[in-house]
């Protein structure tokens, strides 16, 4: 008979006596014929699905675990989650400084040589531009070195405007009024930055309204004005904003002249020889008068000679900057409810109504007296379809294009769609008798030129954050990209392009 | 804290959604009553003044709202009951009032319909 075991196969033969061996390696060193080291073997491991073994007189019943608390973090604090989205950064420590980049100065605001390259914000003015919130947060100041603004042809058309309302010449205290229009990233926000930007270089006050939405938007405490016109609202809170901001932008201006007329309204608040900055503060800390303080500002502002008794301090008034972002908030019924728990119009609420007045040309008393501009601009990302707006500023680009009103080509309201009244009334402006009254004009921004666009590829080339060699045809390509040079679109662009190895 | 008709609300809460705690108050009248004092429906119960505190209260008391509403309420079904109409014997035997079928589903019926009716 031959024997089970093959000789070869030593395995089965009984194991040496134990003893022989160290006793904590017994247990690998015999487990199995192997040639790789029994350390690597992994442990036995218990066989899943083998039930438990049943325990006598125990209860044999599922064993719900506890769920754990889940850990809550605490909310943050109020205000935080605001202030982190409103957050606006304005450098990046990692980009390049560019060498020989000029600043916006009173010279070089005109000068045509410029077009098409990059001029930094002054840095002491950026937290005037703050103070008025000129920046936006999701626009991409954050990704430079500091903030600069392309010269644009607009620009520089707007760089001369400013120069000529502001210095000796025909166009010395002239009102000009537009409202900016144009696509999607156009820049038109920005246009109104640079127009505050140069008023403040030659020491205009800047008045602004960032986001018109605000208003509107039922966030803010209102009240019907007075007794004797219920149906007009008086916002006082966001009237103390807004002259908090103006405040605070124009310090230097306003606590340079001095209250000439006497306000009534006011009533012994008003001291003689007060300052505007010290008459605007009255409004921030009692928002109940803010509107009246700000109603005697204005009227401060627009001054040309002092009341009788107030010769004494006063000093000629700067040319006015007021700019207005988002301008179709404005030109529908607000979310606020009149007492009936009937929307409130947007024109009824007094604030809007002073600012859409300026739009007018008045042919008794001057707007703006002193000179100065008024912009107002539309949105194209977060607007409200307003169909009477939409035609008014078709009117609006007719009459500047030479179309007489009675012509058949005027563009007129579907009848159908019913436009609303009152917001064609404010932009249905008849031509000023008053030399110095500039009438309603539409300005379209669209794309820049390519030599505008070469100028701002090659910004963002030398701020490192584009590793190309910007030639004319690369920029070409990328403006045709852009949609015509929309500038938004090419900043996208700049950003996002990296090098291909 | 405010006072608004006795009850205590702190500072950091919505005027809206205070008024909306009393009991026959909803989103229409609350919104009605901010309308007439003119207040933002966004506005917090300590930005309230003084004035606008007394007029909703004043406002408040003049309107048929918690016990009283509730009072109105069971006075109905009672009224229901003590006639012996259908409806009051299905309000009575903890059943659906309003033609629903029994089959399934009177869960809501079974918890609140009984002979002493609780609001």
């Amino acid at each position: 008979m031959v024997s089970s075991f093959c000789w070869s196969c030593l395995t089965r033969l009984p194991p040496a006596p134990r003893a022989i061996l160290p006793p904590t390696l017994t247990a690998q060193r015999v487990a199995a014929f192997h040639t790789s080291t029994a350390l690597f073997s992994s442990p036995v491991k218990k066989k899943k699905g083998d039930a438990p073994v049943a325990k006598f007189r125990q209860a044999k019943s599922a064993k719900m675990k506890k769920k754990k608390p889940v850990e809550r973090t605490r909310p943050p604090a109020v205000g935080e989650r605001k202030a982190l989205k409103k957050r606006i950064v304005l450098s990046n420590p990692n980009a390049l400084e560019i060498e020989g980049m000029q600043d916006l100065s009173a010279e070089n605001m005109v000068d045509a040589r410029l077009r098409g390259s990059i001029l930094g914000l002054p840095v002491p003015m950026l937290d005037q531009l703050r103070a008025v919130q000129a920046f936006k947060p999701k626009q991409g100041w954050s990704i430079f070195r500091r903030p600069g603004t392309v010269v644009r042809r607009e620009t520089l058309e707007l760089g001369r405007l400013i120069d000529g309302i502001s210095s000796e010449g025909e166009n010395k205290g002239k009102v000009v009024r537009k409202i900016v229009t144009g696509v999607k990233g156009s820049g038109k926000t920005v246009h109104l930055l640079q127009a505050m930007s140069m008023a403040f270089t030659k020491n205009w006050v800047v008045i602004t309204v960032p986001e018109a939405q605000d208003l509107v938007i039922a966030n803010t405490a209102y009240a019907p004005l007075s007794d004797e016109n219920p149906n007009v609202y008086v916002q006082n809170d966001a009237t103390a904003a807004l002259l908090s901001r103006t405040v605070t932008a124009n310090q230097k201006v306003l606590s340079s002249l001095s209250v000439s007329q006497a306000h009534p309204a006011l009533k012994s608040a008003v001291k003689p020889g007060m300052t505007l900055e010290a008459l605007a503060k009255l409004g921030i800390q009692d928002p109940a008068a803010a509107w009246n303080v700000f109603q005697a500002l204005w009227t401060e502002l627009t001054a040309t000679a002092p009341a009788p008794g107030f010769e004494k301090t006063f000093k000629p008034r700067p040319p006015v900057l007021v700019t207005m972002d988002n301008l179709a908030h404005w030109m529908k019924e607000s979310k606020y409810n009149s007492i009936n728990c009937t929307p409130i119009h947007a024109h009824d609420l007094v604030f809007v109504r002073h600012f859409l007045s300026l739009l007018k040309p008045n042919a008794n008393k001057p707007t703006l007296p002193n000179g100065g501009l008024i912009l107002y601009a539309t949105s194209a990302s977060n607007s409200p379809a307003v169909y009477g707006l939409t035609v008014a500023l078709k009117q609006l680009a007719a009459r500047q294009a030479g179309v007489n009103p009675s012509s058949p080509e005027y563009p007129q309201p579907d009848p159908y769609l019913n436009a609303d009244k009152r917001v064609l009334a404010v932009f249905d402006a008849s031509k000023s008798t008053a030399p110095k009254e500039g009438a309603l004009e539409l300005q379209t921004l669209s794309g820049i030129t390519r030599e505008e666009a070469r100028g701002f590829m090659e910004y963002f080339a030398r701020s490192g954050l584009l590793r190309e060699t910007v030639t004319d045809a690369w920029v070409g390509e990328k403006w045709t990209l852009a949609g015509g040079g929309v500038i938004g679109e090419l900043e996208k662009l700049g950003r996002r392009l990296r090098v291909i190895a | 804290m405010v006072f608004i008709l006795g009850v205590n609300f702190p500072e950091r809460n919505l005027v809206k959604k205070s008024l909306e705690s009393f009991f026959g108050i909803g989103n229409l009248t609350s919104t009605r009553l901010l309308a007439r004092f003119h207040i933002h429906p966004t506005c917090k119960v300590g930005e309230l003044g003084n004035k606008q505190v007394l007029d909703i209260t004043a406002a408040l008391s003049d309107m048929k709202i918690e016990n009283d509403l509730r009072r109105q309420y069971l006075d109905n079904i009672k009224r229901l009951k003590e006639t012996g109409t259908y409806r009051g014997r299905r309000h009575a035997l903890g059943l659906p009032v309003r033609g629903q079928r029994t089959r399934s589903q009177i869960k809501t019926a079974v918890k609140l319909n009984r002979m002493e009716r609780r609001l």
